[in-house]
């Protein structure tokens, strides 16, 4: 028997392999290859490693393809499911130029260590027997014969901590939700994910939907909750899809609703669907929201778990936390903490983006360095350009320059110099990216998320923005990076909640480790990564340019002359700033300098 | 249990909120978003103090920090001082309009910064009390719409609202005043709505909208007033005097 998976992650899909999948399909029965070798084809849920998709994999010869179109179908069935024989051109390449066969031998997968997302691309998440096949709900049932407090000691003794980003201890949070005899008890899912460039949470959801469920619910036999919600960001189409059908499957299999696994334990789970703040992924936010108020949050000097949904204890975890659960159930709290490092306990899942070569997701043991991360899994910087910074744990997050590559991922390392693990979110940028701009950026998109309830958040974001701005267009003055630190302290110490409190740590962590660049903005009027159009104007270096034409071509505004094999030059006048030419250019001849604002 | 704010040992009960111990002790603590009949908010951030719990100092937020342990207060150490002032000059940018925190950026040595772009005219704070009135007290015919930079409070499309009743509880709890409410002899205008005041049968004066004295009978379940407060008064002294004689 011949399975033909095709990852049906998000990203795959958005490249169109759903239809790989029909054309597969078809193909098969075209060719009559059923009969022949038996195959089916199976829709999984992502791969991880998205750059390449849409990527499909063939067992059990446990062969790789990527980049399948579904004009490619016919000739994988023809050659590789009937004939046995291989086809290069889908296999992927290291960096030896070498050609490999499995997911095994491709260093993006190698390298990895897979526990949230052990089934994800593994299963078809629609299918309720493929998660009972990989032993799914076995945590459960042995769950639903331990007491609470064994449950527990089990949560304490893994280490988990909550992978949302503030590393609370899981155990912890459950033994306090426990410890309060006051009935009904809420558990809480937050898909809310809303990290500019994290997708580990959707994918969880989407491709292994009943490993969260099964999380969810043995924190509902812990604390002793009949009820529980997940709430996920309406965005999230197929995410909110999956968990829907899972939630039906598992209720319809006697394994969730009115008797859990056939007990007279009730666990009843609904969707709360996001309306797309990213506040509403703060958890007190997010419990507004799902009582039908604004998503605003509360102070939490009374926290959640003695008083959350509708003033009644409260568990609220991330997804990805809660898909560990079962796997530290069913192998024991004693196994999960070999894992990782000294205070950060198993594997952390990161969204890896930007200008890196293999974008994707990658689960790795806490303690990874971002070295690892970055050239080893994630095979360097896109045309080997040089690195120049890391943006970690998205808006909340901050800059890592190079100097700090080798340092461990986990929980509190990066806190110490002003950034963190976070969520997971991890956007690669090269010296073509604007550290200003990028904080810039950052501060924007907090502008129009933040609560606004605040006045240290939404007056000192609203100031941030008008002076970052400024900085970016040339209007900079040499005091503005000392305001902006000062705004900042005040954002940390005395904003309501964590979006507020950590909100300025994009700026606060590009001042500290670029501010040659916040220099060259405001004192010499130049962007020195070439991004920011005001302080920009390119040039071409007529010892370099080999007159190849390529940048003339690209140029959207006309603004390019030369003949072939003869330096070209810009026009000033019709430039636009664009940048088109130096991304066309393979000599590096287009040339950066600075203009007076 | 006791705790000590800015060095004075000061009694109270577990669970009560620093900004009433303080408070109760006369000790001043400055608020925008706080008003003695709601809940606290926590959202002008003005009332932040210093709370030192075995020797590490924390700022929190007064007016919904809750006394759970014995600890220390300050309400104006170096680091409130230096908090707060930056709070106050971002709310004199917001609300340059507003004399009260004028007042409040002299009174606490709030810093000019000229680098920070200013909202002409304008006085509202977002403390969010007029919502928190309207709410609670009347129609609920406010809210805060939008989020981010772009919050404002407003009536549903920024048109008159039908469930308004002109009742003014919002102008009343504003701290800075940023309601424009006007008022005639025989009419109210508030929210771009106007209202046909309803007078004392017995001397004429105003005692409200027609819409909230309806509302007021409502919620109260007995027929809609007639006379003003004194008056009402003066007529239930007159039944009296009717029964028991002078």
């Amino acid at each position: 028997m011949k399975t033909v998976k095709v990852c049906c992650g998000t990203g795959c899909l958005a490249n169109g392999s759903m239809a790989v999948a029909e054309a597969l399909e078809q193909a098969i029965e075209k060719t009559g290859a059923e009969a022949q070798v038996q195959c089916a084809v199976k829709r999984t849920g992502c791969f991880g490693l998205c750059e390449s998709g849409p990527l499909v994999t063939i067992l059990p010869d446990n062969i790789a393809y990527y980049r399948v179109r579904p004009s490619d179908a016919e000739e994988i069935v023809q050659k590789t499911l009937l004939a046995g024989e291989i086809i290069d051109r889908f296999l992927f390449k290291n960096e030896k130029g070498e050609k490999v066969l499995s997911q095994e031998d491709n260093p993006f997968y190698a390298l990895q260590e897979k526990i949230a997302l052990r089934n994800v691309g593994r299963i078809d998440p629609e299918s309720l027997a493929d998660y009972l096949a990989v032993g799914g709900y076995e945590a459960l049932k042995k769950a639903i014969t331990m007491t609470p407090e064994e449950i527990i000691k089990e949560l304490e003794v893994s280490g988990l901590r909550g992978r949302g980003g503030a590393g609370f201890p899981t155990g912890t949070k459950w033994r306090t939700a426990a410890s309060y005899d006051v009935f009904p008890k809420y558990v809480v899912c937050n898909g809310d994910e809303g990290d500019p460039g994290a997708f580990m949470d959707g994918s969880l959801m989407e491709g292994d939907p009943h490993s969260v469920l099964e999380g969810l619910a043995i924190c509902a036999l812990a604390i002793g909750a009949e009820e529980g919600y997940l709430y996920i960001r309406d965005e999230y189409i197929h995410a909110r899809k999956s968990i829907s059908e899972a939630i039906r499957a598992a209720e319809e299999a006697g394994i969730l609703g009115e008797h859990v696994l056939g007990t007279d334990r009730k666990i009843c789970f609904s969707i709360v669907r996001g309306g797309g703040a990213f506040v509403c992924g703060e958890s007190t936010a997010l419990m507004a929201s799902i009582e039908g108020r604004v998503g605003e949050p509360r102070a939490k000097y009374i926290r959640s778990v003695q008083k959350g949904l509708w003033e009644q204890p409260t568990v609220l975890n991330n997804v990805e936390t809660l898909a560990n659960v079962p796997y530290i159930i069913a192998h024991g709290g004693a196994h999960y903490v070999s894992i990782g490092t000294e205070g950060s306990k198993g594997t952390k899942v990161f969204a890896m983006v930007g200008k890196v070569k293999r974008t994707g997701l990658v689960e790795v043991p806490m303690g990874a360095t971002l070295r690892h991360l970055i050239f080893d899994i994630g095979g360097g910087i896109i045309g080997d350009r040089p690195f120049k910074a890391v943006q970690t744990g998205g808006p909340s997050g901050g800059c890592i320059p190079e100097s700090m590559l080798d340092l461990p991922v986990d929980f509190d390392t990066l806190k110490q110099y002003g950034a963190m693990m976070g969520s997971g979110g991890m956007i690669v940028m090269d010296d073509r990216s604007c550290m200003v701009e990028v904080a810039r950026y950052y501060v924007q998109f907090l502008c129009g998320e933040s609560c606004g309830k605040c006045t240290p958040c939404r007056e000192g974001l609203k100031q941030m923005l008008a002076i970052l701005t400024d900085i970016c267009e040339g209007r900079g003055r040499p005091e503005d990076p000392q305001i902006l630190e000062a705004l900042g302290q005040t954002m940390m110490e005395s904003s309501l909640c964590a979006l507020g409190k950590s909100a300025p740590n994009p700026v606060l962590t590009t001042l500290k480790y670029f501010r040659e660049e916040y220099d060259a903005h405001i004192l010499e009027h130049r962007c020195p990564a070439g991004v920011c159009k005001k302080l920009t104007a390119f040039r071409i270096d007529p010892d370099k340019c080999r007159g190849c034409t390529a940048c003339a071509k690209s140029c959207p505004a006309g603004a390019i002359s030369g003949t072939v094999k003869h330096p070209h030059s810009i026009d000033p006048d019709k430039c636009i700033v664009c940048g088109s030419c130096r991304e066309a250019c393979r000599f590096d001849a287009v040339m950066t300098e600075g203009r007076k604002a | 249990m006791k705790i000590t704010i800015n060095g004075k040992v000061c009694e109270c009960e577990k669970g009560e909120y620093i900004l009433q111990v303080a408070r109760r002790n006369g000790i001043e603590i400055p608020t925008l978003c706080h008003h003695d009949g709601f809940s606290g908010q926590g959202a002008c951030r003005v009332c932040i103090v210093e709370v030192v719990e075995k020797g590490r100092g924390k700022i929190v937020v007064s007016c919904v920090y809750p006394v759970e342990k014995e600890c220390e207060v300050f309400t104006d150490s170096e680091k409130v001082q230096k908090q707060r002032g930056m709070i106050l000059a971002l709310l004199h940018k917001k609300a340059p309009g507003s004399e009260e925190i004028s007042k409040l950026c002299s009174k606490y040595n709030a810093p000019v910064i000229d680098r920070f772009v200013e909202e002409p005219e304008n006085k509202c704070v977002m403390c969010g009390l007029c919502v928190k009135a309207c709410t609670e007290l009347s129609a609920g015919a406010i809210s805060t719409v939008n989020r981010g930079v772009t919050k404002e409070i407003a009536t549903p499309y920024h048109e008159p609202s039908s469930s308004c009743i002109g009742c003014g509880s919002c102008a009343y709890v504003c701290p800075t005043g940023a309601i424009d409410i006007t008022q005639t002899l025989s009419e109210r205008t508030i929210w771009g709505k106007t209202f046909a005041l309803v007078t004392c049968e017995s001397c004429g004066r105003v005692i409200g909208t027609k819409e909230e004295i309806a509302y007021a009978a409502k919620r109260a379940g007995r027929e809609p007033d007639t006379l003003c407060d004194a008056c009402r008064k003066k007529q239930i002294a007159l039944g009296f005097k009717a029964i028991y004689g002078e």
